[in-house]
């Protein structure tokens, strides 16, 4: 089962640890904050954090579910497809009337749409399976999404997709900044989540189930919660690709890549860890984006060895390093 | 129904139990993977694929016919697990982490699926030997020879499987591996030993089954993964850690596959295979066959 | 004087963080049995882990007939001889009566010896020569226990370590168990018991080591501390005190 979480620097109570992670989130924030006014902005690089926050969103809706409550959904290319499919059919019907991108509302809906698909699956699957079999489901579920989006004639197009316009794209700054703030939002979300109440049952539920009902623990409703949670945020990383792509279909936000990248992310930095979905999304986002760039097609293939080189070398993902570093003496 | 319907719908129903039979030859592999590792090798339906390239290529290359092509590429498949055990799973096979050698095991697919892709290009292949196509008509239902001789292995080796398990002393160490590692550890078995044996085996089958797939069906890189899915299920609905139920679990999802394609279409066998997985999954966690109050 | 049969010497042993063994020492002479009592959590099966390489000290010596083993494997101390029989026994429930017993021969060494050892299994346990062919799941609890002693009796061991061989079963199988472990006993092989049964296990112990918060506090005669009206009090707790069978 899941490790006990191991929250290094950021649930511990103050100390020079803390302080530490203050001045290395403040010094993070300024750095992001300000890092437009003097890069070109059509460079590789803004692409490339551009990827790093939607490796870093989704990364965190799949860490609050894994890494809190120890259960491995394999069905996040699932939300990630709902909140870019969401998003593409509200603006085609313009049911919002809005005429710009990164709508809070398109948004919001997004990720709700996904967070209700979670709670339709998750009330069966999280009621009556758990470990490797919870797994299972949500992988079956998530590819039963597909094909009914394949099948899903007008509404989605089956396999041609659908697609935004792409007249209101000037460049990327808009991306960058809406991806940072959600980037950060959604690693907010999951700090804010795993220090309250609901963390805390979260905790118990993860460490020994059976007595944290008997402590009157509604283990059901807290681990929905949290699934629902996570896959509002995954929804919500598949909203700004949708913005992104603008062509939404099956191959492009639906495709199993959508699944293991949130896994990726999570494992390489750390799991059950705050900054670990941030680490873990700066260094998936550099794999992907740089080695497609430079090597092309080869990608999964760099991506393969290197997740078994972190695996095996590790374990414990790359803000283990930390630990490792300070245990030397 | 007419006498035509009811044949259409018995070769569906056979032809459903020998794509079942594949199924459930991989799932037997990732069932003594998974019981004495506790290990997804979610990479099984691509190595599976890659055995199906091997058998392929001696095929078009060397003219080794598929069904001989078997002594040569078992052999191998048996050191590959091993290999793969030592090189890749042993230490989070030792820790039981899943998540990493859930990893682990993507890293590979990721692997072989590329460099099949990249290698040997995107396009579907198949073995068409001269033989292979010979049909036979039983009561109106429609067999060719590799099916058959298809069908004919997997049994064989499925039973060749259970025999080990149960008649040798090393078989009954996997079982007991399965049960309880510390145990077993007391016992003086070497888990490290047994595991690779557990891979060796599963390789060997997932070879015997890329034998059979690369004779019968077309093939291509990223056809693995659908089959690690399906085997998976397969596994799951059998009862994780039983040898007939995975074979069990296999063919059901063949039936449901190729009947569901039958009678509602092919654009949504995907869909009802994995809405029965989950509704048979719901109403049955611990599986068809398995035990109650198995430890998963 | 010879070396004892096993030796631990100045032991410390801890999870992660959490030390649970300190300067532990004790010795086991050949063809004794030698009890190691305390309460719940004090350590004794940690102590036997160790023994048997589960797990590794952090510190000491574990040596058998004179030789360290500390840095052993499991399966190369398995083949030196010592065999542990863990605590709730630990069968392997689907497989057979007899599979368990092969699979307690399962080292190289032993196998020579099967028919030998097989047929001194059955006649400490002529009933599990009867139920063979079953599933070890399957037996009463007296039986598993039995079966669980069997199968280490099976590796031909030198020194059988039993933990909590008394745990769950009836007073009557208790008295069974313990005078099964004497018979074993009489038979040359050496046997280190923990118990919390400790009436029991010190009326049948040569040698016992009490052993509190993970360090040893006593150690004795076994019928001598029965007597310790002091120690059953201090260290043993409310059990000992009332002659139970």
């Amino acid at each position: 089962m899941a490790k006990s979480p191991s929250f290094i620097g950021s649930l511990k109570p103050a100390g020079p640890e803390s302080l530490t992670n203050l001045v290395i989130i403040v010094l993070a924030l300024v750095f992001f904050g300000t890092f437009l006014f003097y890069t070109d902005i059509d460079s590789i690089i803004v692409f490339y954090l551009f990827y790093c926050f939607i490796f870093i969103i989704i990364g965190q809706g799949w860490n609050i579910v894994a890494g809190y409550t120890g259960q491995i959904s394999l069905g996040s290319h699932a939300f990630f497809g709902i909140g870019a499919y969401t998003t593409a059919i509200i603006w085609l019907r313009d049911i919002t009337h809005t005429w710009y991108f990164f709508d809070p509302l398109v948004m919001f809906l997004s990720g709700l749409a996904a967070a209700v698909f979670a709670v339709i699956i998750g009330i069966p699957i999280l009621s009556r399976l758990r470990g490797d079999y919870f797994s299972f489901a949500t992988l079956a579920a998530a590819q039963v999404f597909t094909v009914l989006v394949l099948r899903g004639g007008k509404l989605t197009e089956g396999a041609m997709g659908l697609r935004i316009p792409g007249t209101l794209f000037e460049d990327l700054g808009i991306y960058y900044w809406t991806g940072l703030l959600l980037a950060i939002l959604a690693t907010a979300a999951v700090f804010f989540v795993t220090r309250s109440r609901l963390g805390l049952a979260l905790r118990a539920i993860s460490e020994d189930e059976m007595s944290a009902a008997s402590h009157g623990i509604s283990v059901l409703r807290y681990k929905l919660i949290a699934f629902a949670i996570g896959a509002f945020i995954i929804g919500v990383g598949g909203n700004l690709y949708a913005y992104y792509i603008f062509s939404i279909s099956p191959p492009a936000v639906l495709n199993l890549n959508w699944l293991f990248y949130p896994i990726l992310v999570c494992i390489l930095g750390g799991n059950g860890t705050i900054g670990g979905p941030v680490i873990g999304g700066f260094v998936v986002g550099a794999i992907v984006v740089f080695s497609e760039t430079l090597i092309g097609r080869v990608h999964p293939m760099v991506s393969g060895v290197l997740i078994i080189l972190v695996m095996k070398f590790l374990p414990t993902g790359l803000i283990g390093l930390k630990a490792k570093v300070f245990q030397r003496h | 129904m007419d006498s035509f319907q009811a044949v259409l719908i018995a070769q569906t129903i056979v032809n459903g139990i020998l794509l079942g039979t594949m199924y459930g030859m991989a799932a037997i592999g990732l069932s003594l993977i998974f019981g004495t590792m506790r290990i997804v090798f979610i990479a099984q339906g691509s190595v599976l694929v890659f055995f199906a390239y091997l058998c392929f290529w001696l095929f078009k290359l060397a003219g080794i016919d598929p069904y001989l092509s078997i002594i040569i590429i078992i052999p191998g498949a048996m050191v590959l697990g091993a290999v793969l055990y030592y090189g890749l799973f042993k230490e989070a096979a030792a820790l039981q982490d899943r998540i990493s050698s859930l990893l682990i095991a993507v890293g590979l697919m990721f692997i072989l699926e590329n460099f099949m892709t990249v290698v040997w290009t995107p396009n579907p292949r198949s073995v068409v030997t001269s033989y292979g196509f010979a049909s036979f008509t039983v009561l109106g239902i429609h067999l060719t020879l590799n099916r058959l001789l298809g069908l004919g292995i997997a049994i064989l080796a499925t039973i060749g499987v259970f025999l080990f398990l149960k008649k040798t002393v090393i078989g009954t160490a996997v079982r007991a591996t399965s049960e309880d590692v510390e145990a077993s550890t007391l016992m003086g078995i070497n888990p490290n030993r047994v595991n690779a044996v557990a891979f060796a085996i599963g390789m060997a089958l997932a070879a015997i089954s890329g034998i059979n797939v690369a004779s019968t069906y077309s093939f291509d890189p990223v056809y693995g993964f659908d089959v690690a899915i399906k085997a998976l299920f397969a596994l799951t609905l059998g009862g994780i850690g039983t040898i007939y139920g995975a074979l069990a679990g296999g063919i059901i999802i063949g039936l449901v596959e190729m009947l569901g394609a039958y009678f509602v279409g092919g654009g949504w066998t995907q869909a009802i295979l994995f809405a029965f997985f989950l509704v048979a999954l719901t109403f049955r966690p611990q599986g068809f066959f398995g035990r109650t109050g198995q430890k998963a | 004087m010879a070396n004892p049969l096993l030796e631990v010497k100045d032991l410390d042993v801890s999870y992660g963080d959490i030390h649970v063994l300190w300067d532990v020492s004790l010795s086991v002479e050949e063809g004794t049995i030698v009890a190691l009592v305390g309460a719940n959590g004090a350590g004794k099966t940690t102590l036997l882990k160790t023994v048997s390489g589960l797990m590794h000290a952090r510190k000491g010596e574990i040596t058998l007939s004179g030789e360290p083993i500390q840095h052993l494997r499991a399966q190369e101390i398995v083949d030196r001889g010592v065999i542990h029989v863990p605590e709730g026994r630990r069968l392997f429930a689907s497989l057979t009566v007899m599979e368990n017993l092969r699979l307690g021969a399962y080292l190289p060494r032993t196998r020579p010896l099967f028919a030998e050892s097989l047929e001194r299994v059955f006649s400490l346990f002529p009933v599990l020569k009867d139920r063979k062919e079953q599933k070890a799941g399957t037996l009463s609890g007296g039986e598993q226990q039995m079966l669980a002693i069997g199968r280490a009796v099976m590796a031909h061991p030198r020194l059988v370590m039993l933990d909590e061989p008394s745990l769950g079963l009836s007073p009557i199988l208790v008295k069974t168990i313990f005078q099964l472990i004497s018979t074993l006993n009489e038979q040359k092989t050496t046997i280190l018991l923990v118990e919390q049964n400790v009436n029991q296990a010190l009326k049948i112990a040569h040698q016992a080591y009490v052993l509190k918060n993970g360090k040893i506090v006593m150690c004795g005669r076994g019928c001598d501390l029965l007597v310790n009206e002091e120690v059953c009090k201090a260290y043993i707790g409310e059990r000992a005190r009332k002659p139970n069978g």
